[in-house]
């Protein structure tokens, strides 16, 4: 549904929500950078070559994401080369559950279903908006991780229904992701607000019925009430919008590129 | 794990003949669609499926890959 009125740049925005904006963008550029990392951790190693060269295409799905989201944040007077490639660990907008890496394929899975699954329901929202860039590019990534969302989809159901001990993994992982994802899906501070109230996302209870309504039976099936988790906001750092902590050292460093960008300084 | 195979089949434009560019081996249906439009996304395929090896008869020939399936007949 198209909206009455678009606001085609961030400058015809408020001040309180384009710092909400700028922030969700790069939040999600964020977690998708660091997604793809965590998908490429798993281009050998999967249970098979074809799940392997699955997880290959979706980081490289993820990444072109990424930089797409971070080429957008010049509208917000950043430069997107410094954003990818100059930060510091703490500076990361992800969701929490991608700091660390993931210690085997059921965790990979939760974290398909938990934390890329969040990631789409608020490119979804994003794109349903009024900010016209988004609206403009995010449907193209939509079309992408729909083959995610079925991916994630039917590795959950093998393993839910597969060995106990599969079966015990993918619950455990999914319950320590969910609670601070869904805390980033819905940040509930002021600067959240103020962009919901713009029309620039749906607001957080939104974005949180609609992950329920796409992966609460799925997630049931490993006996998870989604409904009865509450998102964690302990610690809750406003300035990034996400729970305590941040991406490891190692991941940063591959995420900026450091060891080879090094060759070019002259 | 317990894969079966698929034959990949794909058309680039509407109206292009339907051909045979490939198989994989999943656990299902349903990862084999994702699978197969991840493996062979080497072009922008106007449309793509994929069978299981197991439901293709074979007409004509009595050896080969698909030779299995009629014995099982």
């Amino acid at each position: 549904m198209t909206p009455e009125k678009t606001v085609v740049t961030a400058q015809d925005i408020d001040s309180s929500a384009r710092e909400g904006l700028r922030r969700a963008l790069l939040a999600l550029a964020d977690g998708k950078r660091l997604m793809g990392i965590r998908y490429s951790d798993w281009l050998l190693g999967a249970p098979s070559i074809e799940t392997g060269i699955a997880a290959s295409s979706m980081a490289q799905d993820e990444w072109g994401h990424a930089r797409l989201l971070y080429s957008m944040l010049k509208d917000f007077g950043m430069d997107p080369t410094e954003v990818e490639h100059g930060r510091a660990a703490q500076e990361y907008a992800n969701p929490p559950a991608l700091d660390e890496s993931l210690d085997d394929w059921a965790a990979l899975v939760a974290a398909s279903v938990v934390v890329d699954g969040a990631l789409s329901v608020a490119l979804e929202g994003f794109s349903e908006g009024v900010y016209e860039p988004a609206r403009s590019r995010v449907p193209k990534m939509l079309v992408e991780e729909a083959f995610h969302h079925d991916l994630a989809v039917a590795w959950f159901r093998k393993l839910a229904e597969g060995s106990p001990e599969g079966r015990t993994r993918l619950c455990a992982a999914a319950l320590s992701m969910l609670g601070s994802t869904l805390a980033w899906l819905a940040p509930a501070d002021e600067v959240g607000q103020a962009q919901s109230a713009s029309g620039l996302v749906p607001e957080g209870p939104v974005l949180l019925s609609h992950f329920v309504e796409r992966y609460g039976e799925l997630l049931a099936r490993v006996d998870i009430d989604v409904v009865a988790v509450d998102p964690e906001r302990d610690a809750w750092d406003s300035a990034r919008g996400r729970g305590p902590g941040c991406p490891d050292e190692e991941a940063v460093s591959r995420a900026r590129g450091d060891l080879n960008r090094m060759l070019l300084v002259e | 794990m317990n894969e079966s195979h698929y034959e990949v089949f794909a058309r680039k434009d509407r109206g292009d003949p339907l051909r045979h560019i490939g198989y994989l081996d999943a656990l299902d249906d349903e990862l084999a669609r994702v699978y197969a439009w991840k493996t062979y996304d080497e072009e922008r395929w106007f449309e793509m499926c994929v069978v299981p090896r197991a439901a293709i008869i074979p007409v004509n020939r009595t050896d080969g890959p698909f030779a299995r399936n009629e014995a099982r007949r």
